[in-house]
């Protein structure tokens, strides 16, 4: 191995490129940047002012920072439902009026001036929402005008009230308290924003209305399509900013106890900025409550930072201004680009050199050699299914497979012309199995592990296992099961091929090599399923030994076959007992004369293996071309093998032609025939084995006679 | 973009093709064609006094309707191009002999690659040299290589040879005419024109590697293209590490390089897209290997194209031809020497 291969094989199997794409596609990196923007401008001013981080100062930052959040929450919800409210400016100072001359003209009590501020920001919400909502009309344009008018009509009665308030002589400890009291070191707009945050937070993510708000926003007519009520909905966020803009309202009022002229003025371009700031997408449907309060810190820190290092109204105006553009502007790139980026970065390879393999050119005088025998199969099926990855037979001899439409479908013996869907399971059903009471197990790649009982009752035994402790990506679900063997004690062994793609992309797993291959154990006693093994280059075929002391797994990627010890001296470890063959190795299954058959799924081919060992050159491969131009092993090609107890190579068997069994990924002894299945083929094949006991069946096999 | 120049240097150019559009638009032209005769390896065609004259191997054919082709000449060495004017027949070999009329004749110094030959309008003799490095079985290595070794040399009648043309990657075709000639140049994937000491395309950005040229009847002429372009080979053409590893580690016929034929072993490279799928091999498919005959006008312009798609045979077209039977194509990946209609190209 040269220097440079060496260096190459240590820089991209030690380093963990994997992990970029895998936080990509986390829905926290959203956050990511606001965050970032929130440390910078905290750091920046907190330095830049002299005293920034007192007390008391920060006491009168977060009675403003507290109102500013509640509008800022309001603002967030009716963006995520896809809407835009202007309004909160006029409809935060007319709540502020309302509670002030309810409290100072007629003297009336606190709870009073709140319930008046909070009906005001409710008529005024409700307003926007049954113009927006039920009348139709432009969410941009309607805010608008209820800004001006709220506005005018507060101009309106501040010059006329507005010396009525400063005559009044009421007061009251619980108003006092609350616009500058604190409670357990907060005031009290600090603490009211963070309830409201959490409570809608938790109501956005968890509840039926929050997902409903989030669905309009992001589709109003796939959210009208799944039956949601997108006109209420949509009434409903705009009520609720105006609740959270009466209720800030009724706190600035009693922090300041009046309203004057200035009152609410700019607010609207304030909160708009904070929620687009924080991360709230514009186009609705993408943000959070956490956020908007991002926002909201970053837009206050800002304005009064600039306000204390002394810059006037218009710089801070102009700086909120390219805040908001900046924003904007990420906002949308990211959105557009996101997913290219994660396209370019996901697929992460690593490096191998394989072992050379024996070979298996027709010809070459090895157990390997590949012929066409598997050309002459009779076809069962063929136009009608779609992609038997396994097949299996019960103890009538009826024929049962997978098909990549989610269905197990089953054809009736003897002649298996005549075919019904089983049952419906989704995802797409791959290794097959039954347990001692003929029910159906099932690994169904992106689901989990189920079971169809005789009576078609679709059960799910497994679709996770735990955690492991340095996934970035959560691995306890189980993203591609893929094959299955039964113990005679029930449990159930299993793979989990690759925690890095999803069942339909598993082809593109061999491009990045990656060992994330499981073998997992369910137990039907308590329905815990465990992690055996990790860390194989996608784990596949699984077959109990007929001593049922131990199992065989293969490791496509890797073409080999693994042994795991149940029993004996070594139990609970694992051994590669057959490896670099010439195919890539898929389903395992008994034999009737007591060895085992093995599917290859595809065969090695020069340059492929050799890619394996430029993972350099394979990353770039998928960055610079499309999936289509991709090179991948040749799974055109595959075959089946039988070896022994001893692993030795007994027989090999192909479909050099190509034309009706390209590719094998299953294949099942039963009667004296060989049914063979392939994920990507269009029919299952049966083929006459020479010198086969006519008489052995699996089931009688592995459960014994028939009672 | 405009950044796009800037970005490129960290993620690399983007590799484009050219479609298969406007008279190139595919058709299964050359799969349904009939099979005018069958000879493994057919390459070159021409005219000649006797009839029409295929070689394959080290074989000479004249090839007959309605019957097996007749074997006239067998040589020491594969044959590597012919051409005829009249009665007069020119035949090179791979070793690099160039015969006339049954004699061996000199050939330019340097020159041992003679992929093309043609004799013009006024009885000049011309040939390309595909490299000054590799022999025309090769040529896999000389695209690998990515050289640009080739020329293109004529011999006028009575006088000596003259070099035309040089700096060419692997000129495979020539069509001589009263201004020079035009000339396939495959590596670059365009035509030229040389003479007067100057290279001059006149049709670039084909969607295949150009082969044989020969002149129609009428006016125009007849170009075959022997394989695809294909984004993987040219992305492994500038991948140096993996390229010159696969050369010295991976027998030719299974590396990422275009092909006369595919999918006849199981260790030839795949595509994503060339899996069978539902029993189902796409015509779209990348392929390393295709059929393509294209008509010209006189100005060079593609008019029609026939086609033999990723899921068709008759691949590695190096020569067409157009008789008063109507048009010949060669394809060396099929092995068959094809009678297309040549109206139902598109």
């Amino acid at each position: 191995m040269s220097f440079r291969e060496r260096l190459l094989a240590w820089r991209y199997n030690l380093v963990p490129d994997h992990a970029i794409g895998e936080i990509l596609s986390k829905r926290w990196t959203d956050n990511a940047i606001p965050f970032l923007a929130l440390v910078i401008t905290v750091a920046g001013f907190g330095s830049a002012i002299p005293g920034f981080f007192k007390l008391y100062s920060l006491q009168e930052s977060t009675r403003q920072l507290g109102e500013l959040s509640l509008v800022v929450i309001g603002v967030t919800v009716v963006m995520l439902g896809g809407g835009i409210d202007l309004a909160v400016g006029s409809i935060f100072a007319l709540s502020a009026f309302a509670a002030v001359s309810v409290f100072f003209i007629f003297e009336l009590p606190t709870w009073l001036a709140l319930a008046a501020a909070l009906a005001t920001g409710f008529l005024f919400g409700a307003i926007n929402g049954y113009l927006i909502g039920f009348m139709r009309l432009r969410a941009f344009i309607t805010t608008l005008v209820t800004l001006i008018i709220g506005r005018a009509g507060y101009d309106i009665l501040v010059v006329n009230f507005g010396s009525r308030v400063q005559m009044s002589m009421a007061s009251s400890d619980l108003w006092d308290f609350i616009g500058d009291g604190t409670l357990w070191g907060m005031s009290v707009p600090v603490l009211t924003a963070l309830i409201l945050a959490i409570v809608s937070h938790v109501a956005l993510t968890r509840s039926r209305p929050g997902w409903h708000v989030q669905a309009v926003g992001g589709s109003r007519r796939s959210a009208h399509n799944a039956g949601i009520r997108v006109r209420q909905t949509v009434f409903l966020t705009y009520v609720f900013s105006g609740l959270c803009s009466g209720a800030a309202g009724f706190l600035f009022a009693t922090r300041l106890s009046g309203a004057g002229p200035g009152t609410g003025h700019g607010l609207e371009i304030l909160a708009l900025t904070a929620a687009v700031v924080g991360g709230n997408s514009l186009g609705g449907g993408r943000g959070s409550v956490a956020k908007g309060l991002m926002g909201a810190v970053i837009v206050l820190v800002m304005t009064n930072g600039l306000i204390r290092l002394g810059y006037g109204t218009g710089t801070n105006q102009m700086v909120l201004g390219m805040l908001l553009a900046v924003a904007v502007t990420v906002d949308i790139r990211w959105l557009k680009n996101r997913h290219k980026v994660l396209n370019e970065v996901y697929v992460a390879p690593v490096y191998l050199k394989m072992g050379e393999p024996l070979s298996a050119v027709p010809g070459s005088g090895t157990p390997y050699e590949l012929n066409n025998r598997l050309s002459v199969a009779d076809h069962i099926g063929l136009g009608e299914l779609e992609g038997p990855e396994d097949v299996i037979l019960d103890r009538d001899d009826h024929l049962y497979c997978g098909t990549r439409h989610g269905e197990i479908v089953r054809f009736f013996a003897p002649d298996y012309t005549r075919s019904e869907v089983f049952a419906h399971v989704g995802g797409f059903p791959l290794g097959l199995a039954f347990d001692r009471d003929q029910n159906l197990i099932s690994c169904v790649g992106a689901m989990g592990l189920y079971k169809i009982t005789p009576e078609r009752e679709v059960i799910r035994l497994s679709a996770e296992t735990r955690r492991s402790l340095t996934s970035i990506q959560d691995d306890a679900r189980l993203r591609d099961p893929n094959d299955l063997d039964i113990a005679p004690d029930g449990k159930i062994y299993f793979t989990d091929s690759t925690k890095r793609y999803d069942a339909h992309d598993w082809a593109v797993d061999s491009i990045e090599n990656r060992g994330t291959g499981r073998l997992l154990v369910y137990d039907p006693a308590d329905g815990s399923t465990r992690t055996l093994l990790d860390g194989y280059r996608y784990t596949n075929g699984v077959c109990m030994a007929h001593d049922n002391k131990s199992l065989f797994f293969a490791e496509s990627w890797r073409c080999r076959i693994h042994r795991y010890w149940l029993e004996g001296p070594k139990a609970g470890t694992a051994e590669c007992v057959i490896k670099d063959m010439p195919g890539y190795t898929d389903n395992i299954n008994r034999a009737s004369d007591g060895t085992y058959w093995m599917a290859w799924l595809g065969m090695r081919t020069p340059s492929f293996d050799l890619s394996l060992r430029h993972p350099a050159m394979r990353k770039r491969m998928t960055r610079r071309l499309p999936q289509d131009d991709w090179l991948f092993p040749n799974i055109n090609t595959g075959g089946v093998v039988k070896f022994d107890e001893n692993y030795n190579i007994i027989q090999t068997m192909g479909d050099l032609s190509g034309l009706s069994h390209p590719m094998v990924t299953s294949m099942r002894e039963h009667k004296g025939h060989l049914f063979i299945g392939g994920i990507l083929n269009n029919r299952i094949g049966r083929f006459r084995i020479e010198g086969a006991n006519p008489a052995w069946d699996a089931n009688d096999a592995y459960w014994g006679k028939r009672s | 973009m405009i950044l796009d120049p800037i970005l490129d240097v960290f993620r690399g150019r983007a590799i484009t093709i050219p479609p298969l559009d406007g008279a190139f638009r595919a058709n299964t032209g050359l799969d349904d064609a009939a099979v005018f005769a069958t000879l493994p390896g057919a390459d070159d065609l021409c005219r000649h006094a006797s009839g029409v004259l295929a070689s394959a191997g080290r074989g000479l054919f004249r090839l007959r309707t309605g019957a097996a082709p007749e074997q006239v000449e067998t040589h020491p060495a594969p044959i590597s191009a012919i051409a005829a004017s009249g009665a007069t027949l020119a035949v090179a070999l791979e070793d690099g002999t160039l015969i006339e009329n049954g004699a061996a004749v000199a050939r330019p110094d340097g020159v041992s690659c003679i992929t093309a030959l043609a004799y013009g309008p006024d009885g000049a003799l011309w040939l390309t040299n595909g490299s000054d490095r590799h022999g025309p079985a090769d040529w896999a290595n000389d695209l690998m290589e990515r050289n640009s070794a080739g020329s293109v040399w004529c011999r006028a009648p009575g006088g000596g040879w003259q070099r035309v043309a040089g700096g060419l990657g692997w000129p495979f075709g020539v069509l001589p005419d009263t201004k020079g000639a035009v000339v396939s140049e495959s590596w670059r994937h365009r035509l030229v024109r040389v003479g007067g000491g100057r290279i001059t395309p006149v049709l670039r950005h084909l969607p295949g590697y150009p082969a044989r040229l020969s002149s129609r009847p009428g006016g125009g002429a007849w170009l075959t293209l022997f394989a695809p372009r294909n984004r993987l080979i040219e992305f492994v053409l500038r991948e140096n590490h993996y390229r010159f590893d696969m050369m010295a580690k991976v027998p030719r016929a299974f590396w990422i390089a275009p092909a006369m034929s595919s999918g006849q072993s199981f260790l030839e490279p795949l595509q994503c897209g060339g899996i069978r799928v539902m029993g189902v091999h796409k015509p779209w498919a990348p392929s390393r290997s295709y059929g393509l005959a294209v008509r010209l006008d006189a100005d060079m312009a593609p008019e029609i194209s026939l086609h033999s798609r990723a899921n068709g045979k008759r691949h590695g077209t190096c020569a067409a031809i157009e008789t008063e039977d109507g048009l010949l194509v060669a394809s060396r990946g099929g092995g068959m020497v094809l009678a297309p209609n040549a109206g139902e190209g598109a």
